[in-house]
This record gives C-alpha cells, structure tokens and sequence, in this order.
C-alpha cells in the first residue's frame, strides 16, 4: 500500500478546508481495474508484415498439394480464433493475476508517472494455455489414430507444456537459476525420444575433402544437440529482454522467418516426409504466432502487460521443438543470431566472471526519456553504446529490426550455399 | 500461498499458516519420473509411445490448470470446461475398442453380444475424465483425505493390473495393465511422500494442483488400460459423494464456501452438518468423531469398496464376460 502524504498545514488557516480533505482523499478502487485497451492497429500492421509473405507463397507462389495446403489453412483458422480469444481473455487474466498481487513495475519508466503503475505480470499464462488448446484441437482435423506424427505431435505437446507449468511456477514462486537450467532439460527428453529422424549431418561440399566423408553420423551426440538446442533457445529469450514488446517482438519476427522458410521448403521439394516435417512445424508456428500477436497488442509499448517467465521459456521451447521435430534446427540457429550474440556477451557475468547485477538494463532518463547503454553485456545494452542513446520504443524497433536482418541474412546464406551446402 | 486449518479453528493449531498447493511437487516429479522412465522401456517406433506421449501431455496440461487455479483461483465454469480440452490428446490417441460387452444375463433382451459404442464410448471416456478429476476435489476437507483415498485406490488399481497379467494370455491385454503400472506406480510413490507430511495434523495442503492430477492420472490409467468400469467402482465413494453433492452443486440447495462439519474446539470431535457430503452424512450416521478417527474410517470405506469390486468381478466373471 503506498504511503500517502499528506500535504503540511498552512500556517495562516486555522480552520481545515473541507475540499483540501477531499481532494487528498484517494481511495483505489480496485474493483474498478481497467486495462487500457489493446493497440489494435499497430497489431494489424505488425500482423500483415509479419504473416502476409507466407500466406502469399503458400496460395499463390507455390502450387502446394491441396491435401497439405487444406491442414494448413485450418490452422491458419483456428490460430485466428486462437488470436481472439486471447484477446478477450488477457483483460479478464489480468484482474485475476492482480488480485493475486503478480506485479511489477516498469523500471524503464521510472521517475514517470507510468512508472507508478502496477502492470499485470505472467500473461503468458493465457498464451499457454489458448495454445496448447489450439493445438490440441487441431489434432482432430489432421491426423488419424495411428499416423506416426501422433507420436512426435504428443511429444511436442508434452515437451510444451511441461516448459509452460515450469515457467509459471518460476513466475510464482521464483524459482533459483539452478532449477531453471536443470528441468528445462527434462522437458526435452519427450521430445529426444519421439525424435525418430536421422541424427545425420550432411558435410557442407568445402568441407568433404578434409573430412572424408559426405555424410557424418552423430548418432547420440545429435541428440545431445538437439537438448541443447533447446535448453538454449529455451532461456535465451528470457535473457535478451527488458524493453516493452522485446520479447514478443523478437519471437513473432522469429516465428514469421520460420514460417516463409516452411512454405519455401514444401513448395520446393517433392519429398513428402519432407513436406510433412515442415507442415509440422507450420502447425506449431501459426498458433504460437497469432496467440503471441494477441498478447502483443497489450505487450507493445508502453506496456499494460508483462509476458513473465511463462512466455519467454513457452516460446522459446515451442521454436526448438519446431526447428528438431522439422528437421531445420541449423536454419532456426541462425535465426536466433541476436540471441546468440546475446547470450555470448552475456557469459562473463553469467558465469560470475564479471558481476551480475539483479536487472542488465540500460539507464533510463526521467528528463529526456532517452536509454543510455551500461557496461552490461546485452545486446540491449551494446546497441546503447554503439549507436547512441535511444527511446525505449525506437530502441526496441531497431532490435526487431535487427532481428529481422538476421534471418534475411540465413535466407541468402541458404540461398548462395545451396549448391555449396547441401 | 498458504491456508488456514478450518477444522482446527478455536485451537493453537487453528492458527498455523499452512503452505498450500505442494501438489504441484508431486505433479512435477511424477512427470520427470514418468518421463525418464520411457527410456527404459519403450524403443523409438513402438505404438504405446503414442498413448504414453497422450498421457503425458494430458496430465501435464492437468497439472498446469490445477496449479494455475491454485494461483488465480479461476472461476467455477473455467474449472470444469478447461479438463475437457486436457482429455482430448487422450481421446485422440485411444486406439482400442469402443465396444462393450453386455453382460450375458442382458445378451437376450439386448439381442447382442457385443455392442459398438463408437463415438458415444470416446463420449463416455470424456465424462469419465472430467469426473475423476473434479470427483477427489469435492470429496476432501480432511487432513490425508485426498491423498489417502487416491493411495488406497492407486493400490487396488496396481492390484488389479497385476491379477490381470497373471491370469491373461493375450499380449495386449498383458502392455495395457502394464502401461497403467508404468503410471500408477510413481503416483503411489509420490504420493506417499507427501502423505508423509500431509497426514494428520497437516503440515502442508496439497491443493487443487495435488487432487485434479491424481484424478486425471487414475482417469488416464483407467482409459489406456481398458478398465474404465472397473475403475469407476473402485471410486464408488466418490460416486457417492458426486450424488449426495448434486442438489447443491446444482443450485437447488444453498450451497456454501467450504461443505465442512463443524467442529467443536472444546471436545476436539467434528459434528456432521446438513451438507450433502459424504464426510458429513457418514458423521450423521455414526456419530461425531475426531478428524483423524473419520479420516481413517473413510480410507477403510474406500478400500471396502475395492474389495467389493474385486468380489464383483469374481462372481460375476462368469456371468459377466
């Protein structure tokens, strides 16, 4: 409860002045708990920049099967529901996850009015949750009782849904790092064991002639890869935020690479595991992505929600589950190039090499309402210190931005080493 | 996240903060133990990793909702729609029959000796699943209640499975009791490990998180295992309760916050009141008692009620199938 001030007695009235009384009396109503509404148009362009190309090459581009395109549209739709319902429901959470006192305070606004404010924390949840209903809808309108994908879709469902539960508990009960690290592992072991493709890498053509050999069987070390991989992507989300929209933004940007790239792959192979793999991930993608604009249209900034743990470790887990299970965890590193960079700049105080304080943010100006980077090691930060101090807002555009720089970049390296890479 | 000991109100004891929803420790390391556990058994193609995977992901998104109203204590109708989504990668999944055997002295009226349900059986298994999970939620209050009637049925159920390979040639009945053991045995265990502390007097709550679990396990198990009607009669208790409950559930009688017998702090014994509960009425029946002496006579209703079952099956094995 904040303490209230009360103004010092005027030493000329004697008499206290009814209004005076009144007007410092400021009894909250929670009750009367609004959210600002969500920001529904900058939701639309960000949607039809980030969903438009893949739709376009899916329909028109490509001839795609329609008994593969057919799925895929039915996903489409029901993630569109999934993106309503999310949106109803974020206003209703938000109520239930104050009242509960999961808050915080914008620490990039303070010293500003907005900085008072207390924002709803872990709104992931309702992400969670409406997708993994999505996804556990969509099952009946594409597979049959015994497809071999069954197995692989349960398991990403189970891997997914363990790492949402895990992160919500953090959210509440905030759990130490070490736990953190360690049962994020456990929930990829589902996923390692329905994984029944190859743990083959194919040596990039340069390369066979000092290794000898075209095709190189890691057997079990893949497999540690690929839980690595996710434990990776999993936290390396979490660790490259701060600004309001950061995290969602990173991962729809993120999702809509994943997406083109799936399309692109089935409308230019004609193996039908392959085109399997990559519907696969489509199926996975589109829900993650419409629920997560959902959530950004509150997220965005200035932010009336915060994502909490919950999302960041759900979305994270969802995109390694998506790059093993399709087959393409290469291409989806490099998507992940700022993550990387990130989690690279971070190691020193990571690993206590260098000091590590509670929050890495940059330091916020009250006056000019300008971000200035720290010595921190984030990309956030780096970014800062590069290219001067920044609005939080344009900041964090040119993060998205740079985001989406990165994933052009792997779709011309793919492009250029086609013939070179495989 | 903590609650207060109602049936201890007047005493001390009535006092402690108590530490509510650990259900969620059981929940998370039955999952990492059922988890771990694939590697030892299943190979990467074989069938069952089909309803293994369903299972998981059906009782994780149970443990998920249950922690989740522990937290944000979500409305009623939230409660019940959100486990029929949780049942669904079970439905999916569920590869078996969906006939019933009529029991042979109905075959003449029937006109059949076997009768395929079909979509109605996928209906039923639905119900079922949502009924298990809300059934040990409702039938609770007392200190070691929920977890003991769950251990006691957890028994009779891993009882059940092993009769059932004994005396069973067919492989496939033999993995299908088998899978459920797979599942059965970790909740045992992980449940007694909390019993450990929840016994009487309760030093911590389990929660929504600990009863909703325990319920879908049991369901799943029930379902995968192909022992659904046998499962139900093991919960008699619980169907008891579910009937004595629907007046007030439905509305029709007032229904109020907690459903508990009151308790008097002077004399230490809990006094049945006119809630439609089987805690209450067995109160009614036989007189006051202290929490513990009716916790233990409810667990030993439950396991009456198991054995009853398996004479059931005994004497009817004949008639029946």
């Amino acid at each position: 409860m904040a303490a209230r001030k009360r103004p010092s007695p005027t030493p000329i009235s004697t008499k206290p002045d009814p209004s005076d009384q009144k007007s410092t009396r400021n009894t909250p109503d929670n009750n009367a708990f609004h959210l600002p509404p969500p920001k529904l148009g900058s939701i639309f362009v960000i949607s039809t920049l980030l969903c438009s190309l893949h739709l376009y090459l899916l329909c028109s581009h490509y001839t795609v099967d329609a008994e593969l395109k057919r799925p895929i549209l039915i996903n489409a739709a029901l993630s569109l529901v999934g993106f309503f319902v999310t949106l109803k429901m974020i206003p209703v959470a938000a109520r239930y996850v104050l009242r509960r006192n999961m808050f915080g305070f914008d620490i990039n606004k303070r010293g500003t009015p907005q900085g008072e404010v207390k924002v709803p924390e872990s709104l992931g949840i309702v992400v969670g949750v409406v997708f993994l209903v999505v996804a556990i809808i969509f099952q009946y309108f594409n597979f049959t009782e015994d497809s071999n994908w069954l197995v692989e879709y349960n398991a990403a469902l189970a891997s997914i849904c363990f790492m949402i539960l895990l992160g919500f508990v953090d959210d509440v009960l905030d759990v130490p790092w070490r736990v953190k690290l360690v049962l994020p592992s456990f929930a990829t072991l589902p996923l390692l064991m329905a994984y029944a493709g190859h743990t083959t890498i194919v040596i990039p053509k340069p390369l066979v002639a000092y290794v000898g050999l075209e095709v190189l069987d890691l057997g079990r070390i893949y497999k540690l890869y690929m839980g690595l991989l996710a434990v990776f992507c999993t936290n390396s989300i979490n660790i490259h935020a701060g600004l309001n929209g950061l995290e969602i933004g990173q991962t729809v940007v993120t999702a809509a690479a994943i997406l083109i790239h799936n399309v692109m792959q089935i409308g230019s192979s004609t193996d039908p595991e392959y085109h399997q793999a990559h519907a696969f991930s489509i199926y996975l993608t589109q829900p993650l992505m419409a629920t997560s604009l959902a959530l950004l249209a509150f997220n965005w900034y200035p932010s009336s929600v915060f994502v909490g743990d919950t999302y960041t470790v759900f979305a994270g887990m969802t995109m390694a589950v998506v790059g093993i299970l399709g087959h393409f965890s290469e291409t989806l590193l490099i998507f992940f190039l700022p993550q990387v960079l990130n989690f690279l700049l971070s190691l020193p105080q990571l690993a206590g090499i260098v000091k590590c304080p509670r929050h890495r943010l940059p330091r916020f100006d009250p006056a000019t309402g300008l971000l200035t980077g720290t010595k921190d090691g984030t990309l956030v930060n780096v970014y800062l210190r590069l290219f001067g101090p920044r609005s939080e807002k344009s900041l964090c555009i040119h993060l998205l931005a740079f985001q989406a720089l990165a994933c052009a970049f792997c779709f011309l390296l793919r492009h250029f080493l086609a013939g070179w890479y495989k | 996240m903590f609650g207060f000991d109602i049936n201890k109100r007047g005493t001390p004891q009535g006092e402690v903060k108590v530490p509510e929803s650990l259900g969620i420790v059981v929940g998370i390391v039955f999952l990492i133990v059922a988890i771990i556990f694939q590697f030892f058994n299943f190979t990467e193609d074989s069938v069952w990793l089909v309803e293994y995977n369903a299972a998981l992901a059906s009782i994780c998104f149970m443990i998920l909702l249950g922690f989740v109203d522990d937290v944000l204590d979500v409305p009623w109708r939230v409660k019940l729609l959100l486990p029929s989504f949780a049942t669904l990668p079970l439905l999916m999944a569920y590869a078996g029959h969906t006939t019933i055997v009529i029991p042979k002295p109905l075959v003449s009226y029937v006109g059949l000796e076997i009768l395929d349900l079909g979509r109605i059986y996928k209906l039923y298994m639905a119900l079922l699943a949502v009924f298990c999970t809300n059934s040990i939620n409702i039938h609770a209050g007392l200190n070691g209640l929920e977890i003991g009637q769950t251990v006691v049925i957890a028994a009779a159920i891993l009882i059940h499975n092993v009769m059932q390979i004994g005396a069973s040639v067919d492989s496939e009945i033999r993995q299908a009791h088998a899978f459920s053991i797979y599942l059965t045995q970790p909740l045992m265990a992980t449940s007694l490990a909390m019993l450990a502390f929840n016994w009487y007097p309760s030093a911590v709550f389990v929660g929504d998180t600990y009863t909703v679990f325990a319920g879908m396990t049991m369901a799943v198990v029930g379902i995968l295992g192909h022992f659904s009607e046998t499962l139900l009669i093991f919960f008699l208790p619980q169907v008891l309760n579910f009937l004595l409950s629907l007046p007030q559930l439905a509305g029709i009688v007032k229904c109020p916050r907690h459903r508990l017998p009151k308790f008097d702090p002077a004399t230490g014994l809990l006094t049945g009141t006119k809630d439609g509960t089987l805690v209450n009425v067995y109160l009614r029946i036989f007189g006051r008692k202290s929490e513990k002496s009716l916790c233990i006579h409810l667990l030993v209703f439950q396991a009456l009620a198991c054995a009853f079952c398996f004479l059931l099956r005994h004497f009817l094995a004949g008639w029946y199938k």
